[in-house]
């Protein structure tokens, strides 16, 4: 494809040159250039075109390009399923300028386009709710735009009681400050026709509005929803999040790239190395740099046991909600051994930070392989266990079949990826349809499911545990003697014993641990498939050492969305069964 | 006993002993997580490291019933009057742990979505270090909290 503008006038003529090329296997990734005004009727005619049909639109970002003009940098990227193709609109803006939301098209837009809004500051015209989405609804300004200030303070500890409760009832105020009927711009409320339906909801209207959360056991985390009800039917449900988003995008910009590596470990907290291989891999891809096998193998390894980790902890959770309490025992019983080997690698039990730019942090431990081996023994019969306690259970049964149906055009409307996607029937996984890390090496199935239910996502995740677990005895046969990371110390540190001897490493070292590498100028994006969908992250260089903008597409951020449509006409007492079904970590969708 | 010991006090004291002795072997925390420290506090509550050894396991959904509040994980500025507002719905008395780093100081992260410390809101009787802490280390603050207790130290006040 040229790299021209696309404009109004030329989208036709741009999607027939497209769809002429779109079979070769070069274009299975294509970045369009577009005009602002452009981007709706672009995107409507490269979803509705049978031979293009981009039908799921992954996710909208933007980057705040200060000090050149346009401003900002939009880009949207989007997945043809299941014919494995992947697109990416960009688009310039002028600080001003209003875009027309694609809300119509991909109903996952609707929070994508919030977030830009929140937090860059680009308004979408015809958007049906423009709210802020992260930030609290009286809070100024945009904080990733670069003219915003990092904010944080000076930490002061305190015992003064006294002093506490006054400072409790500034804060407090914020509660007052909230407000329902629209968005707040220079401290004026305007109202919007959403925000008035939103007062209508909330102002009963014959129903029973009903709050649940933040502070909620089933609601894996700090999600607030609030049901609208007919004595014990759902009729309607609100989502309201970020009461964990951590400016975890904007903290990342001032720190150097290892440094943001940490960051990521606290972004999906229940799968730290899954979030920290997502942060690599691009940065790797725009280095160049091609890491050894060993690394590569342990890479798949340890992933595949947070993803088996991760399933455990959604077991017990489910597990503990649906009043099977046992699961919750069993599960961390079991989590705990996975841990053990985590520990053992990086000596840290959650936080691992153990893949690193350019390999692993340091090389395989001894006892490694035994531990491994010791689990891949020990887990099969603990899965059959488990199987058997709750696969034919008539309680199970009763409280999980049929309940949070999700039909599959929904489900790509949506941008659902993951288990949820596959428990609607679609067989589709990163890990096959862009393979990354090295698993186009390794056997293993995707399990899918028919009815798209919450039982039906529970038998392809404990599915899914038992391939994972091929996948790592795959993986510790193929593990050999050999670097575990790459050679170039201008990226990775050079081993310790050299320093005392060789004044380059010693350069080389100081020159790392105080500035960082550069990255060339470019973007990237690698996606990974996580316990909960497509997980990855899109890093914008800008030459220097730190990353110029870096945003993680959270799996769970787009399920999410999807949980009215599930809920709608249960009852109150399944909510509960559909939220643990969708297997949100709200560190992940606040971030 | 008063003949027995000349002593009249001994047997206010005794009860106020009685008390927090009570207290501090019944500690019934609000299940509330904030972020990653909330799956450590689980696995401190889970098989492993059995929470219910030193008589907490009993995690209330409502802050009604809780007298210990373990605050785990970040506090971002929209969950901070929500947090406020669980301390001020239990009933008294109560005692507050921040745990992780994040809890206590808004450890790795600086900006303006996070508060710096949980202490500026609600009165904190014992940190936590670690990110997350081990479910050793939070056992270990408790155990110190109860040894505060038993000390008959006020909540939210330096022993």
């Amino acid at each position: 494809m040229n790299n021209d503008l696309i404009t109004r006038d030329n989208i036709s003529q741009v999607t027939d040159e497209l769809a002429g090329q779109i079979a070769s296997p070069e274009n299975r990734e294509v970045t369009l250039y577009a005009a602002p005004d452009a981007i709706l009727p672009l995107c409507q005619e490269l979803r509705d075109r049978r031979e293009l049909g981009y039908n799921l639109l992954s996710d909208i970002t933007a980057v705040d390009h200060y000090g050149s003009e346009p401003r900002f940098e939009l880009v949207y990227r989007m997945y043809a399923i299941p014919d494995n193709r992947r697109l990416w609109i960009k688009s310039r803006i002028e600080i001003d300028q209003n875009v027309e939301s694609v809300t119509p098209i991909w109903k996952n837009a609707d929070w994508l386009e919030r977030e830009v809004f929140d937090l860059m500051g680009v308004k979408f015209d015809n958007h049906p709710n423009l709210r802020r989405l992260l930030m609290p609804t009286p809070w100024i300004g945009h904080p990733l735009r670069k003219d915003h200030p990092i904010g944080g303070e000076e930490v002061q500890f305190t015992f003064n009681k006294d002093d506490i409760i006054s400072q409790g009832d500034f804060y407090s105020e914020h509660l007052e400050g909230m407000d329902l009927r629209g968005y707040v711009e220079n401290g004026d409320v305007i109202e919007t026709e959403a925000g008035a339906r939103r007062m209508a909801l909330y102002a009963g209207d014959g129903k029973l509005v009903m709050n649940m959360g933040p502070q909620h056991p089933s609601t894996h985390g700090v999600l607030r929803v609030i049901l609208a009800m007919e004595g014990e039917t759902i009729i309607d449900a609100d989502i309201d999040i970020g009461y964990v988003h951590t400016g975890i995008e904007k903290q990342a910009e001032q720190l150097i790239y290892q440094q943001t590596l940490t960051l990521t470990d606290r972004m999906d907290y229940v799968v730290p190395l899954m979030c920290n291989l997502a942060y690599v891999l691009p940065i790797e891809k725009m280095l160049g740099v091609e890491i050894p096998p060993k690394a590569k193998y342990v890479r798949v390894l340890l992933n595949e046991l947070t993803r088996i980790s991760s399933h455990l902890i959604w077991l017990g959770t489910h597990g503990l909600e649906l009043g099977a309490m046992s699961m919750l025992l069993y599960g961390f019983t079991d989590r705990e051994k996975i841990l053990d080997i985590f520990e053992l690698c990086s000596g840290q039990r959650m936080m691992t930070s153990y893949i690193n730019i350019g390999g692993i942090r340091d090389d395989i431990p001894e006892g490694f392989r035994a531990l491994v081996k010791d689990f891949i023994e020990y887990f099969p019969g603990r899965l059959k266990d488990y199987h058997a306690l709750l696969t034919n259970n008539p309680i199970w049964l009763e409280r999980t079949k049929g309940i949070g149906y999700l039909s599959l055009k929904d489900a790509l409307d949506y941008g659902v990826t993951g288990p949820l996607l596959r428990a609607a029937g679609m067989e589709w996984d990163v890990r096959k349809a862009w393979p990354y890390a090295g698993y186009e090496e390794f056997d293993f199935d995707i399990p899918t499911g028919e009815n798209s239910d919450v039982y039906d996502r529970y038998l392809v995740r404990m599915e899914e545990m038992s391939q994972s677990l091929r996948i790592v005895e795959q993986a510790l046969a193929k593990i050999t003697d050999g670097p575990y990371r790459i050679e170039d110390y201008k990226i990775v540190l050079p081993p310790r014993q050299r320093l005392d001897v060789s004044m380059e490493s010693l350069i080389h070292h100081f020159l790392l641990s105080t500035h960082g590498f550069k990255v060339p100028v470019g973007d990237a994006y690698v996606s990974v498939e996580g316990p909960r969908g497509e997980t990855g992250f899109y890093i914008a260089s800008d030459g220097t050492e730190k990353p110029y903008r870096m945003h993680m597409r959270p799996a769970s951020f787009s399920a999410l969305q999807a949980f009215p449509l599930m809920s709608r006409g249960h009852l109150i007492a399944d909510i509960v069964a559909v939220l643990g079904s969708i297997d949100m970590v709200m560190g992940e969708v606040d971030r | 006993m008063l003949e027995r010991t000349g002593h009249p006090g001994i047997v206010l004291a005794r009860l106020d002993d009685m008390v927090r002795w009570a207290e501090e072997s019944s500690l019934w925390p609000l299940m509330m997580g904030l972020a990653c420290c909330a799956i450590e506090m689980m696995a401190t509550a889970a098989s492993r490291f059995d929470i219910s050894r030193f008589g907490m396991e009993v995690f209330r959904a409502s802050p009604r019933q809780a007298d210990l509040m373990i605050v785990a994980g970040r506090a971002s500025i929209k969950m901070v009057p929500i947090i406020r507002r669980l301390y001020d719905q239990m009933s008294d008395p109560k005692w507050v742990v921040s745990m992780g780093a994040c809890a206590s100081t808004s450890g790795v992260f600086s900006n303006y979505a996070i508060i710096n410390g949980i202490d500026k809101i609600i009165p904190v009787d014992i940190y936590v270090p670690g990110c997350p802490p081990n479910p050793e280390l939070l056992l270990d603050g408790l155990i110190k909290l109860q040894q505060k207790i038993r000390q008959g130290v006020p909540p939210g006040q330096r022993p």
